[in-house]
C-alpha cells in the first residue's frame, strides 16, 4: 500500500476563536467546554434513543412500531429512527473523544444537526397525532421523554461543536493501488444502492394502509443527511469523488450496473419498480430541461408540454383502440418519432427567444404550456382523447413477449415492470451521456457563454439565435423520448399529467439539484417526485410542506444540492484552492462596469 | 482606400438616432481614437462596426469589403475583434475559459494554444492565475483579460471600448502601453475613450464625435493642441 495521509488541518485546532454573530456570547461561554458538551450531547441523544417516545398507542396504531412505548431492554435490538439516533449519538461521542480526528467539531456538528432534526420530526409527529405534549411527556402513569432527551442531546451537541470552532475541511491525498481503488468504489456504490433502496422503501407504500410512511421516510432522510454532512466535513467524500474522478469510466460503468441491480434489493417489487420508473421519466426530462435552463439559461415554464407531446405521439402510434391514427409501429421507431416531433415543437417555441429575453421569454413559454394543456383537454385535432384520455395503450413488446411481464431466471423471480425499469435506466444513462458530451463541447461552451452574458457572447462570434433554438430543440427531444416511454409504461396518457404545476416541479428539480449538473437534476427529480409519493397522508398539507422545503433549501443552499463547480480545475490546481474554499457565492458575481 | 472606412453612418434605437453621420478612416498599423463626451454615439458606432447593431444608412468597408450588413460572427472571422464597454467578461468562468471563448470562431487548436501563450506573455498576471474566476479580478486585471480575450480571435483590427473605465491612472497607463505594444507588433487599433488626454497622446489619428456626428479630426498631437478640443474635452486637465 502506498497510502500517505496529509491532512491540511492541524490535528489540534488553535485555541477557541472568538465568535461573532447572534449567538456569540453563548458560544464564547461554551467554548472552553466544547468537548465535554459534545460528549454530553451525544450521551443524551443515545439515552433519547433508548427512552420510550410515546405514552400511549396512537389512534392509527403504534408508531412506528410497538417499541416506541417501551424502555429499551434489548440494547442491540433497537430499530428504526431510534437506531439512527443511537448511531448518531455514539458517533458523536467517539468523534468528540478522539482529539486527533481532523475537523472534529465540524463532523460532530453534522451528526448533531441530524439528531436534532430526527428528534424534532418524530417528536412533533407524535405530539400532533397524540393530540398534545402529553403524548411525549407523561400521562396516565406512563412516561416518555425520549424525544425531549434526544432533541436536547442534538442541540447540546451542535452547541458544543459550534463553540469549539469549526475547522476547515481537511484535504486527503491518499493514493491506493488501482485495484484497491476499484474495489473501494464498487463497495461504496453497492452501499449507495442499498441506501437508495432503503430510502425508497422506507416506511413502506404511502396511503391509508400505512399512515406513517411519510414521517418514517422524512426521519430517515434527516438521519442520512446528518451522516452525509459528517462525512462531508471529514473530507472523505471529497476524497472519494477525487478517486472516482480518477477512474471515471470505471465509475460510470459500475454505477450503471449498480442501478440495474436495484430490483434485487428490498425495492424489488412491482410497486417500487413503478415508482423508480416514474422517477426515471422525470429525471430524463429534468436533464433535458437542464440543457435549456441550466446550460443556456433560458427560463422555460412550459417544458412539461414536450413530455406531453412525446407521450401523445407515442399513444397515437401505439395501436391503442382510442387512438385516432390506427397504426402500430415498433416501439423503437415510436420513440424516435415522438422525440423528433417534440423537438420540432421545441424549435417552434424556441424561435421567439430570438426576440424576447428573461421574464418575457418565461411568459412566452408559460403561454405555450397552457395552450398545450387546453388543446389536449379539449381534444383539438382528436389526437389526445380530451377528458377521456387515451387509455389501454398496449405494453411494449416483441412478439408475444411483453415488457410488463415478470421474468423468472432459475429460482430468481423479478417482479413485473422490471423490464421497464431496466429500459428507463438505460434511457436516463443515454440522456446523461448526451448531456455530458454537449456540456463540454463547443456548443456547450456557447450555451454557457450565452447564459452568462448574451451580448458578450455575440461579440465573441457566437451565433446566439440558432444556438438558443438548438437548446430548445435538444431539450424538447429528450423530453419527447421520456414521454414516449411514459405513455407505454403507464398505459394511459391524459392531459392532466402535463399541467403547469408539473413544469414548475421540473424547474424546481433542476434548480434544487443544482443548475447545469447531471447528478443535481437526477437528485432533484428523485426528491421532488418521491416526496409527494411518500407524503400522501399529509395530503392537504403536501404542497405546503413541499413549498416550505423548497424555501428552506433555497435559503440555506441557493446553489443547489450538487452545485456546478469547475471541478477538474478545482481538484487538480492547488492555486485555485483559496478561491474554492470560500465556496461558490449564492449569486453570480457580476463584473462591475 | 483605407483599411477601415466608415461613411455617413446613421444608427437608431427605434425612433431615436444615436449616430447621425459618422465618417472616419483607419489606416493599417495605426492607433485611431474616437473621443467625445458621454452619449456622443461612440459606443453605438463600435457596436455597429462589430455587427451587434444594424445601421439605418451609411457604409462600413473593412479591408475592401462592405461589412455593414454582415452578422457579428462573420465580421469577427474577417478579423475585427471588439472588446465591449464595461469589459463584459464571463465573470464565473476562469481566465482560460474566457480566452477560449475569445477564440470561439477558430478551430486550429495549435494556433489557439499559441495565442493563449502570447496573451499570458503579454499579461503575466493572467498566466499566473489562469484557473481563477474572472469575476474575482481587479478592474485592471479584468481589462487585461478583456483585451486578451479580444486578441484570441487573432484580429487585424482590435476595437477597444473605454479600456480606461474605472481604472487608476497608473493602471490606465499600463493598459495603454500594452495597446502601443500591440500596434507596434502590427495590430491596428480603434480606440473609443472619454479620457481624451491619454487617448490623444497615444493616437496616430483621432476623431471627435459630438451629438452623433464626427466634427473634428487630426493627428493626436493636432487635436491636443486644438483650443476647441481643449475647451470641450480636456477642461482642467490642461489648465487654462
Amino acid at each position: 500500500m502506498t497510502a500517505t495521509a496529509t491532512p491540511e488541518t492541524p490535528a489540534t485546532p488553535a485555541p477557541a476563536p472568538r465568535h461573532t454573530g447572534r449567538f456569540a456570547r453563548l458560544l464564547d461561554a461554551a467554548a472552553p467546554r466544547s468537548t465535554v458538551l459534545m460528549i454530553v450531547g451525544g450521551v443524551l441523544t443515545l439515552v433519547g434513543g433508548y427512552l420510550p417516545w410515546a405514552t400511549f398507542v396512537l389512534n392509527e396504531g403504534p408508531y412506528p412500531e410497538k417499541a416506541t412505548l417501551n424502555f429499551f431492554v434489548d440494547p442491540f435490538g433497537v430499530t428504526g429512527f431510534r437506531l439512527h439516533l443511537v448511531i448518531l449519538g455514539l458517533a458523536a461521542i467517539v468523534v468528540a473523544a478522539l482529539r486527533r480526528i481532523p475537523a472534529r467539531h465540524r463532523i460532530v456538528r453534522g451528526l448533531g444537526i441530524g439528531a436534532t432534526v430526527v428528534a424534532l420530526i418524530n417528536g412533533l409527529w407524535i405530539t400532533v397525532e397524540g393530540g398534545g405534549l402529553g403524548a411525549i411527556t407523561a400521562s396516565e402513569g406512563s412516561i416518555a421523554f425520549g424525544s425531549i432527551a434526544a432533541l436536547l442531546g442534538g442541540l447540546v451537541t451542535v452547541l458544543g461543536a459550534s463553540a469549539g470552532g469549526l475547522e476547515r475541511k481537511p484535504v486527503w491525498t491518499w493514493k491506493l493501488p488501482w485495484w484497491a481503488e476499484w474495489i473501494l468504489l464498487v463497495v461504496l456504490f453497492v452501499i449507495v444502492l442499498l441506501l437508495v433502496a432503503a430510502v425508497l422503501t422506507s416506511g413502506g407504500q404511502g396511503g391509508v394502509v400505512n399512515p406513517y410512511a411519510g414521517v418514517v421516510f422524512l426521519s430517515l432522510l434527516a438521519a442520512l443527511g446528518g451522516a452525509f454532512a459528517a462525512l462531508n466535513a471529514s473530507g472523505l467524500l471529497t476524497w472519494v469523488s477525487v478517486v472516482s474522478e480518477r477512474h471515471r469510466t470505471f465509475s460510470v460503468i459500475v454505477l450503471l450496473i449498480v442501478a440495474l441491480l436495484l430490483p434485487l434489493t428490498s425495492a424489488g417489487t412491482e410497486y417500487w419498480m413503478t415508482v423508480a420508473s416514474n422517477i426515471g421519466v422525470y429525471a430524463a426530462t429534468a436533464i433535458g430541461l437542464n440543457i435549456v435552463v441550466g446550460l443556456a439559461g433560458l427560463l422555460d415554464l412550459g417544458y412539461v408540454a414536450f413530455l406531453g407531446i412525446g407521450a401523445f405521439v407515442a399513444a397515437n402510434l401505439s395501436g391503442a383502440a382510442a387512438s385516432h391514427i390506427g397504426i402500430h409501429l415498433p416501439f423503437v421507431l415510436v420513440m424516435i418519432i415522438s422525440s423528433v416531433v417534440a423537438g420540432m415543437f421545441g424549435a417552434i417555441v424556441g424561435s421567439p427567444t430570438l426576440r424576447v429575453r428573461g421574464d418575457y421569454l418565461a411568459i412566452v413559454t408559460l403561454a405555450f404550456g397552457e395552450i398545450f394543456v387546453r388543446s389536449a383537454q379539449n381534444n383539438i385535432g382528436g389526437l389526445t382523447g380530451g377528458a377521456n384520455a387515451i387509455p389501454n395503450i398496449p405494453a411494449m413488446g416483441v412478439g408475444d413477449f411483453k415488457f410488463s411481464d415478470s421474468i423468472v431466471i432459475g429460482s430468481l423471480r423479478l417482479p413485473s415492470g422490471v423490464l421497464y425499469y431496466f429500459l428507463i435506466v438505460l434511457l436516463v444513462a443515454a440522456v446523461m451521456l448526451v448531456f455530458a458530451h454537449l456540456k463540454y463541447s463547443r456548443l456547450g461552451r456557447a450555451w454557457i457563454a450565452i447564459r452568462e452574458d448574451e451580448d458578450a457572447a455575440s461579440a465573441m462570434g457566437i451565433r446566439t439565435g440558432p444556438i438558443k433554438i438548438l437548446a430548445f430543440l435538444i431539450g424538447a427531444m429528450l423530453a419527447g423520448l421520456a414521454g414516449a416511454f411514459f405513455a407505454h409504461k403507464t398505459a394511459v396518457v391524459a392531459y392532466d399529467s402535463f399541467r403547469f404545476l408539473e413544469s414548475v416541479t421540473l424547474l424546481a428539480a433542476v434548480i434544487l439539484g443544482g443548475m447545469g449538473t447531471i447528478p443535481g437534476a437526477v437528485l432533484g427529480a428523485s426528491i421532488l417526485f418521491v416526496l409527494p409519493e411518500k407524503l400522501r397522508e399529509f395530503s392537504d398539507y403536501r404542497l405546503l410542506l413541499f413549498g416550505l422545503a423548497l424555501v428552506l433549501i433555497m435559503r440555506f443552499r441557493p446553489q443547489g444540492i450538487v452545485p456546478d463547480r469547475h471541478r477538474k480545475a478545482e481538484l487538480t490546481d492547488p492555486d485555485v484552492e483559496d478561491v474554492a474554499k470560500e465556496g461558490p457565492g449564492p449569486l453570480p458575481t457580476r463584473v462591475e462596469p | 482606400m483605407a483599411f477601415l472606412s466608415v461613411r455617413d453612418l446613421v444608427v437608431a434605437y427605434g425612433a431615436i438616432q444615436a449616430v447621425r453621420g459618422v465618417t472616419f478612416d483607419v489606416e493599417q498599423g495605426q492607433i485611431v481614437s474616437l473621443i467625445g463626451s458621454n452619449g456622443a454615439g461612440k459606443t453605438t458606432t463600435l457596436r455597429t462596426l462589430s455587427g451587434l447593431l444594424r445601421p439605418v444608412s451609411g457604409t462600413i468597408e473593412f479591408d475592401g469589403t462592405p461589412i455593414q450588413k454582415m452578422p457579428a460572427h462573420e465580421i469577427l472571422s474577417r478579423g475585427v475583434a471588439h472588446s465591449p464597454e464595461g469589459r463584459r467578461l464571463f465573470a464565473r468562468m476562469s481566465v482560460e475559459e474566457n480566452l477560449r471563448l475569445g477564440a470561439y470562431t477558430r478551430k486550429d487548436e495549435a494556433g489557439i494554444a499559441q495565442d493563449m501563450q502570447r496573451v499570458y506573455d503579454l499579461f503575466p498576471v493572467l498566466g499566473e492565475r489562469r484557473t481563477n474566476k474572472a469575476g474575482l479580478f481587479s478592474g485592471g486585471e479584468q481589462q487585461m483579460l478583456a483585451i486578451g480575450r479580444a486578441l484570441m480571435s487573432r484580429p487585424k483590427l482590435l476595437m477597444l471600448d473605454e479600456p480606461s473605465m474605472g481604472l487608476s491612472p497608473i493602471m490606465t497607463q499600463r493598459i495603454f502601453d500594452t495597446v502601443k505594444e500591440l500596434r507596434d507588433e502590427g495590430t491596428t487599433v480603434l480606440l473609443v475613450e472619454q479620457n481624451a488626454l491619454v487617448a490623444l497622446a497615444l493616437s496616430d489619428k483621432a476623431y471627435v464625435i459630438d451629438l452623433g456626428r464626427t466634427t473634428l479630426s487630426g493627428t493626436g498631437a493636432e487635436l491636443l493642441a486644438d483650443p476647441r478640443v481643449q475647451e470641450a474635452y480636456l477642461g482642467e486637465n490642461v489648465g487654462t
